[in-house]
């Protein structure tokens, strides 16, 4: 029998988007990064002279929880999305992905509302324009993420999300993950530990 | 990744408008003209910050009172100008842009990764490059924010700042992807040309230490922003909490990809392998972890003494041996090769070989700045640091260019006209940071403005020497402006050869192509008949 010469095998493509994302990521979250390490320095510094960091009674915990329940719960949807693509199920990822991205327009919504409603101003003191600064770029890192779920959306109404191009779900769900990452540090550090 | 694309024209071209000049500009993703595009923009606002820093330094040939500028505060906003401009505005951007149009072909990448990418980086890294200067220009800057509008352009320069420091991350975002994941089968990272490794170093720690830079900007900001500041932006703290990027040891990584160019450039021009590549691999990665210095900042915190802490004077005496291994290294490189140089080495190599010992005269003076006792923190020690090590960044810039623009631009330059630029820039370099270092030991403030009592009465001595820093100033001027000039001398060059070094990298694998035709693939299949 005549010997067969196999061709190489095919080289294992690599996950740019996934490497990019995850840089892109990794530069946000040292963003946040330096927004609380500014914000506990500046709280420590604060309340070592025994002032008041923020007014008596003016976070409270239960809107807190609940964006973070919200959150908590879209990692999960989220993952459901991944799995869904890479099964080629595609009923699965639009209702996933919708679930996901509606979770984060409550949050969203949820956290609009709720600063109107504190009544304080965001030059009030050092920790109100700390409060507005964090917890808006958060607010804005979760819009951007929505915006990337109706894109994944729209791509996969088209039939463009599928088990071979799943990176751009994978890389939107790092995203995900690190805003939600993100949430657990504001949920501690503002509306627990006030 | 898919990417969707406007579908070819197959109807034989008619009715194609083909873009104008402009529009291929602007709508561009060939990561040769967005590399040439960084660098050229990156040379232009050189000569501004350059100018700015030669204004900042004749106000200082007077120590008595504020002569040259309206106002102490003006002062301060051209002494920050030149900072900022040299540093996010023009050195980084040059090595942003080489790297652009060079890594890709280094890695063997057919383009750079995220092309649409790198293009938006740059569009927005030159709006923002706009921004910043008009919000100097128009009595903003990085100052005291005073009240009506001065406020409001404090806020615009902020935003440029933003949009400067956005630019820069989605652009290194690019680079590094393009050597982490666009490396062909067979290229492991550990043979990775330096220029590209130093590349993924850098590019990796701007991503990590540039957000921290904008979380600081973003806070100013928003503190600032139409009405009474409550401490972020309020006098003196803008420029308190951002200046912690333009000095040790966050300098030492915006110059690193320098290393990289000087290993790339001497071994081929030597005809001698490195002593060890992979050594050189972790040393110039150990010198990214030093370089790290976004926890360098008083956090709102004027009298937070971070810069007497040990990590920070630690980090200050590790530079110094670890850039010296690999200038020990480099110029064992040249030792063996020293016969193929010839009587004239080219001119890349001298730059190459004069950015390193600009790098090391600034890892020492950075050593030396940190010692305690010596007082030097807030001397004008500080600014000579600042200007050996990005002077070297922008020497070897200029190697690099001469090096890589034959491949890169398709046309040769007048490598003489290049290295006398070079030289006066490292003139230059010298002339305004050896100054700057003998005044910091006698009293002289890093900024001397109204309050002269600061700068401890330096007598004439002081004086003698800010008069050397201005002839230095104006060297380095003149040395960007030799360069510019080869650049533009360039553009109406002979045609250059593929390899003119006989390089062995892949970047010099191939000759410079030109796509004229609309359809490319169209008429290749008519040239062969399918």
């Amino acid at each position: 029998m005549a010997a067969v010469t196999l061709p190489p095998a095919s080289p294992t493509r690599p996950r740019t988007l996934v490497i990019g994302s995850a840089l892109g990521t990794g530069a946000v979250l040292m963003f946040f990064g330096a927004l609380f390490g500014l914000y506990f320095s500046r709280r420590a510094n604060t309340m070592a002279w025994g002032s008041e960091w923020f007014p008596e009674g003016a976070i409270q915990l239960v809107p807190g929880s609940m964006n973070m329940a919200t959150m908590a719960v879209s990692t999960v949807t989220m993952a459901w999305a991944v799995y869904a693509v890479i099964n080629d199920d595609r009923i699965h990822s639009y209702l996933a992905m919708f679930l996901t991205a509606v979770m984060g327009i409550a949050m969203i919504n949820q956290t609009v509302f709720y600063f109107n409603d504190i009544g304080l101003p965001i030059d009030h003191s050092e920790a109100t324009t700390f409060l507005f600064v964090i917890v808006g770029a958060h607010m804005a890192m979760v819009g951007v993420g929505v915006l990337w779920l109706g894109l994944l959306l729209l791509r996969a109404l088209g039939g463009q999300d599928t088990s071979r191009h799943r990176d751009l779900v994978s890389a939107a769900a790092l995203y995900w993950y690190a805003a939600v990452a993100v949430y657990v540090v504001i949920w501690y550090g503002i509306y627990i530990a006030k | 990744m898919t990417m969707s694309e406007t579908a070819a024209d197959t109807t034989g071209g008619a009715g194609v408008v083909p873009p104008t000049s402009l529009e291929a500009a602007v709508t561009t993703t060939d990561h040769l003209v967005v590399g040439r595009a960084w660098i050229a923009s990156g040379a232009l606002f050189l000569v501004v910050s350059l100018l700015a820093g030669l204004l900042a330094n004749l106000e200082r040939l007077d120590l008595a009172g504020v002569g040259l500028f309206g106002s102490a505060d003006e002062f301060f906003q051209f002494w920050s100008a030149h900072r900022v401009g040299f540093v996010l505005l023009a050195v980084v951007p040059v090595i942003v842009g080489l790297a652009t149009a060079v890594v890709p072909l280094q890695v063997g990448a057919t383009s750079i990764v995220f092309p649409r990418a790198a293009a938006l980086g740059f569009w927005t890294w030159l709006l923002g490059a706009v921004l910043t200067v008009t919000g100097f220009l128009i009595d903003g800057g990085l100052g005291t924010p005073g009240s009506g509008s001065q406020r409001q352009a404090v806020a615009l320069t902020l935003v440029g700042l933003l949009m400067v420091i956005g630019g820069i991350c989605v652009a290194s975002l690019c680079i590094v992807t393009t050597v982490a994941a666009g490396r062909p089968s067979g290229m492991s990272l550990d043979r990775v040309p330096l220029f590209s490794w130093t590349l993924l170093v850098a590019g990796t720690i701007w991503l990590a230490t540039l957000p921290v830079l904008a979380a600081n900007a973003v806070l100013a900001y928003v503190d600032l922003r139409g009405r009474p500041a409550v401490g972020f932006g309020a006098e003196d703290a803008i420029w308190e909490q951002l200046s912690w990027a333009f000095t040790h040891p966050q300098v030492y990584v915006f110059a690193l990809p320098l290393l990289g160019i000087a290993a790339d450039v001497i071994p081929v021009a030597a005809r001698r392998r490195l002593p060890s590549h992979n050594a050189l691999l972790v040393v110039t990665g150990l010198i990214g972890v030093v370089g790290f210095g976004a926890y360098a900042q008083p956090a709102f915190d004027l009298s937070t003494p971070v810069m007497t802490q040990a990590l920070y004077v630690v980090e200050a005496f590790l530079a110094v041996p670890l850039v010296l291994l690999v200038v020990g290294a480099l110029a064992d490189t040249l030792r063996r090769g020293a016969g193929n140089l010839g009587a004239r080495p080219p001119a890349p190599v001298v730059l190459a070989v004069l950015s390193l010992l600009l790098l090391v005269a600034g890892t020492v003076v950075g050593a030396i700045r940190a010692v305690s006792p010596l007082d030097l923190l807030d001397r004008s020690t500080t600014g000579a640091q600042m200007t050996f090590t990005m002077g070297a960044a922008l020497v070897a810039a200029m190697a690099g260019t001469l090096w890589w623009g034959d491949r890169t631009m398709g046309r040769v330059a007048p490598q003489g006209m290049g290295l006398v630029g070079g030289l006066l820039a490292t003139l230059g370099v010298v002339l305004v940071a050896v100054p700057d270092t003998l005044s910091g030991f006698m009293g002289l403030s890093d900024f001397t403005g109204a309050d002269l009592a600061a700068a401890g009465d330096p007598g004439g001595a002081v004086g003698a020497l800010n008069a050397v820093a201005v002839v230095g100033s104006l060297l380095l001027l003149l040395g960007a402006v030799g360069w510019i000039a080869t650049g533009v001398r360039r553009m109406k060059g002979a045609e250059a050869s593929p390899d003119p070094w006989g390089g062995h990298t892949l970047e010099w694998a191939t000759g410079p192509v030109e796509v004229t035709s609309e359809r490319p693939l169209l008429d290749a299949m008519a040239e062969v008949g399918a």
